[in-house]
């Protein structure tokens, strides 16, 4: 028995082996106009093949087709662009484990969808060895070691459509100064999106829509400089989620910025089921520290509009809940966390008209701790049975990313946006906020 | 994609499988997982430190060593126990030293004494000392802080909970122990015996053993030196430097409703435990001593290890701490005066931070089905010292 082994992480090991072997050396078909675009399938058969091909700055360019691969990307400053946000497909049949996982520095992907992973439409990860990446979930016995692993740096996946995969849709674990904007993910099991474990994270994560996952976002150990604006997190089981988890490296979690975000309706019955058992709950935030949500519209959430805990004996504390829109919620903030480990410091502003558990809330601000109400005083609701993730509804056709798709873009910049993001220019959005995305077809 | 269920639509089986060994192969090589063969743990392990034998067998088990004995060693604890905790009359630890020595006297085969005319077969002698003799040495050392109340604690009988000096032997032969607790209490000065308890369990095999409930209990549990110095030996940090090679136990005497778990059935009471009745395996599949996976889910997204169940509640994963040494011996001290049995599970276990049991128990409060079938009834911690011989005295 061996503590040392690398963390028992999720193990995706099948990879960079497997997917080498078909590299030709003499490509049928054109040859690019630009040495540093690679197309497929005309330059590569396979996007793998076009992945180990790049070169370091270069582009790998895919035309429509179902793709039954899982890409592995290990070159920095590539991009993996699809040319019909709904015509590539990187389909996994259910059977494999991830779409796209890229483990290299400055790697984008655009415009294509990941769909029916077992684990992760895309995952882009700092935590890789000779086995392949990894990611999140310690639940072996030793402690994670984060110094072994520096998170990976300037990441962006955009206008990128997961559905249907079997734990996250996009998921940034170990990484930094990143972006993942214009995504929509629906069907996930766990969570449509997951940023988890990086401190000085600078991530923005703006403009996406998560609907029908058992939770729109989840932000996990993810710390500082998290900017989440802009969003649709509505028609999920939860909406949004801060929390530290003790199964990743760095927690607590603190200092996430959740700013001008529709976070709605989180009562969806076609979605797989929390496995928590979480339902109508637009935010949760489970051992968060000093969180801003500020100007979001958080509403029509049955259980709750934000509900505060404990993760085991880390509080919550230090909320600034600032000019939200909160309304018909089954109660708007709630405080349910143990008494081992009560909440602080929640300061709600303005706090008239909400409706509060414990009803003096607000008055944390000032006063310290809450005394959490047991979860029995929470709006009780029926909680639909869970839908297989490769069952969950298929979304609308979704918008492509704007421009001359074969250009091949600059390096990402070194500090990713949302160090410099101005929330104070953020609106308070309107309900309507990216429903063009949304539904089913 | 032209339709969400697949053409050649994996069976939900395979799907399983295919999550199943995706996340299962990172979990490989932990904790418990020591054979794929399906034999127990330790039936080849080396002797540890003192060449002690794997197995309780009658076998004597020494005293001296650089750990205690009663904790991992001997490898498969004896089939009896007595628990003696004490009060003190002042917080003086002068005596630890004549007490060592005589252990050391009554464990040693070649000298048969009065109080062991048959020799020691293989008994063992821990001791330990209560919070409030070791916080008046120094507040900050493992073993200072007394435990906190749990869920039920409030009704636990005064005496039952803490003391100040811990005596716990352990023996195949359950006639000796009295006496030997006995002739060993008279070298303590001003000890009154606060609680004690029996203790028995039954067969198994290094450490494994079917508990009151019916399940294989001791599964997941530190073994070999390497993971017992990470997880239960208190280290060599300069704080704790004097105390190294000691650990931190904690004992709860659980009152056990055996009759209304029966009344669950088997397929309720293993989505409590999270592991099958007859032979222990993780109700997430694999072998029978592996660990439970804990993200399996059904495409449906439940858990396939139960949310509530005591596995996924009582992982050290979930609350960052450590895997404790679980020791524990089934107790039955006859009828309550209500009619009910008052017996049940003594949990016993050790670790090098009380932390671990701390954060652990407070989760089972939350999380822990399997709680609803238990009832504190005990409580109490106690400084584990470090090994002790005849060159090297016990003390403190
Ligand atoms: C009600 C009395 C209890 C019973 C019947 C019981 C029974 C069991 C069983 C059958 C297992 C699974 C097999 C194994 O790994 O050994 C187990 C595991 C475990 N139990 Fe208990 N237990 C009880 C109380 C406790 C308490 C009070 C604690 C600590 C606060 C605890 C901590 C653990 C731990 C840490 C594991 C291993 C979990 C893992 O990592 O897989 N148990 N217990």
């Amino acid at each position: 028995m061996n503590f040392r082994i690398l963390p028992a992480v999720l193990a995706l090991a099948l990879v960079v082996t497997l997917s080498g072997c078909a590299v030709s050396e003499n490509p049928s078909g054109p040859t690019s106009s630009s040495s540093t675009t690679v197309r497929v399938p005309a330059d590569a058969a396979t996007i793998q093949e076009a992945v180990d091909k790049v070169p370091e700055g270069g582009m790998v360019l895919i035309s429509p087709g179902t793709y039954t691969e899982e890409v592995t990307v290990s070159t920095r400053n590539i991009t993996l662009r699809g040319l019909d946000r709904d015509g590539v497909i990187i389909d996994g049949e259910g059977l494999r484990a991830n779409g796209i996982q890229v483990i290299a520095d400055g790697v984008r992907v655009q415009n294509l969808t990941v769909t029916r992973h077992t684990f992760n439409g895309v995952l882009v990860t700092g935590m890789h060895d000779e086995n392949g990446p990894q990611a999140h979930n310690l639940t072996g016995y030793q402690k994670l070691d984060p110094a072994k692993f520096p998170p990976l740096q300037r990441f962006e996946v955009d206008h990128v459509t997961a559905t249907n995969n079997g734990l996250y849709g996009i998921y940034a674990f170990n990484s930094q100064n990143g972006v993942l904007s214009n995504n929509y993910a629906s069907g996930s099991a766990d969570s449509g999106f997951y940023v988890g474990q990086c401190q000085d994270c600078s991530i923005l994560v703006s403009g996406n829509v998560a609907e029908r996952n058992a939770i729109g976002y989840e932000n996990a150990n993810a710390s500082d400089s998290v900017v989440i604006t802009g969003n649709r997190f509505s028609g999920n089981r939860v909406g949004l989620t801060l929390l530290s988890w003790y199964q990743e490296a760095f927690v607590p979690q603190r200092g996430a910025t959740v700013v001008g975000n529709v976070i709605s309706d989180n009562n969806s019955a076609d979605s797989p089921a929390q496995a928590q058992g979480g339902f109508g709950i637009g935010v949760g935030l489970s051992g968060a520290q000093s969180d801003t949500l500020e100007r979001n519209l958080v509403s029509g959430n049955s259980v709750s509009g934000v509900q505060l805990s404990n993760t085991e004996d880390i509080a919550t504390t230090g909320t600034r809940l600032t000019d939200n829109a909160l309304s018909g919620n089954g109660v708007d903030v709630a405080d349910v966390a143990a008494t081992r480990s009560p909440t602080t410091t929640t300061c709600i502003t303005p706090d008239t008209g909400l409706s509060l558990l414990p009803g003096d809330l607000a008055a944390s601000c000032s006063a310290g701790a809450s005394a959490g109400v047991a979860a029995s005083a929470l709006p009780q609701v029926q909680v639909p049975a869970g839908v297989s993730f490769l069952k969950v509804g298929r979304p609308v056709l979704q918008p492509n990313l704007d421009g001359d798709l074969t250009a091949v873009p600059d390096a990402l910049p070194t500090s990713g946006p949302a160090g410099s993001f101005n929330t104070t220019s953020v609106t308070l959005p309107a309900a309507d906020l990216l429903v063009s995305s949304t539904g089913t077809r | 994609m032209t339709d969400a269920e697949p053409a050649k639509g994996p069976s939900r089986r395979a799907l399983l499988g295919a999550l199943g060994v995706a996340v299962g192969a990172g979990a490989a090589g932990a904790a418990g997982a020591l054979t794929a063969t399906g034999s127990w743990p330790g039936e080849t392990q080396q002797p540890d430190a003192g060449g002690t034998p794997a197995g309780s067998s009658g076998q004597p088990v020494l005293a001296s060593g650089r750990y205690q004995a009663g904790i991992a060693r001997p490898a498969t604890p004896q089939h009896f126990g007595l628990l003696l905790v004490c009060d003190l009359d002042g917080t003086d630890t002068s005596w630890l030293g004549a007490l060592g020595q005589r252990i050391l006297e009554l464990t040693t085969k070649a000298t048969p004494t009065d109080v062991l005319p048959d020799g020691p077969g293989d008994l063992t002698v821990t001791v330990g000392l209560g919070p409030r003799i070791v916080a008046a040495r120094d507040a900050s050392l493992p073993g200072a802080e007394d435990l906190p109340s749990f869920a039920g604690d409030e009704t636990i009988e005064p005496h039952r909970r803490g003391g100040d000096l811990l005596l716990a032997l352990y023996s195949d032969d359950p006639s000796v122990l009295t006496a030997v607790g006995d002739d060993l209490l008279t070298l303590v000065p001003g000890a009154t015996p606060r609680w004690r308890q029996r203790l028995f369990r039954g067969h198994g095999e290094r450490g494994v053993v079917r508990n009151p409930f019916g399940f294989l209990d001791g599964v997941i549990v530190p073994h070999g030196d390497e993971e017992l110095a990470e997880n239960v030996w208190i280290g060599s940090g300069a704080a704790d430097a004097a105390l190294a090679a000691g650990t931190v136990c904690v004992i709860r005497r659980l009152r056990l409703d055996t009759a209304r778990f029966a009344a669950l059935g088997t397929p309720a009471q293993e989505r409590v435990i999270g592991r099958e009745r007859i032979d222990g395996t993780p109700l997430s599949g694999g072998p029978k001593d592996g660990e439970v996976d804990l993200n399996a889910k059904t495409p449906e997204g439940e858990f396939i290890t139960p949310l509530r169940s005591h596995a996924r509640a009582a992982h050290p994963s979930f609350t960052g701490s450590s895997l404790m040494l679980r020791r524990g011996y089934a107790f039955d001290d006859g009828l309550l005066p209500n009619g009910e049995a008052d017996a049940g599970l003594a949990f016993i276990c050790f670790q090098n931070t009380l932390r671990t049991f701390v954060v652990t128990q407070q989760r089972l409060d939350e999380n822990d089905d399997l709680m609803k079938y238990a009832t504190p009834t005990g409580s109490a911690t106690f400084l584990i010292l470090p090994g002790f011989s005849a060159s090297s005295p016990l003390s403190f």
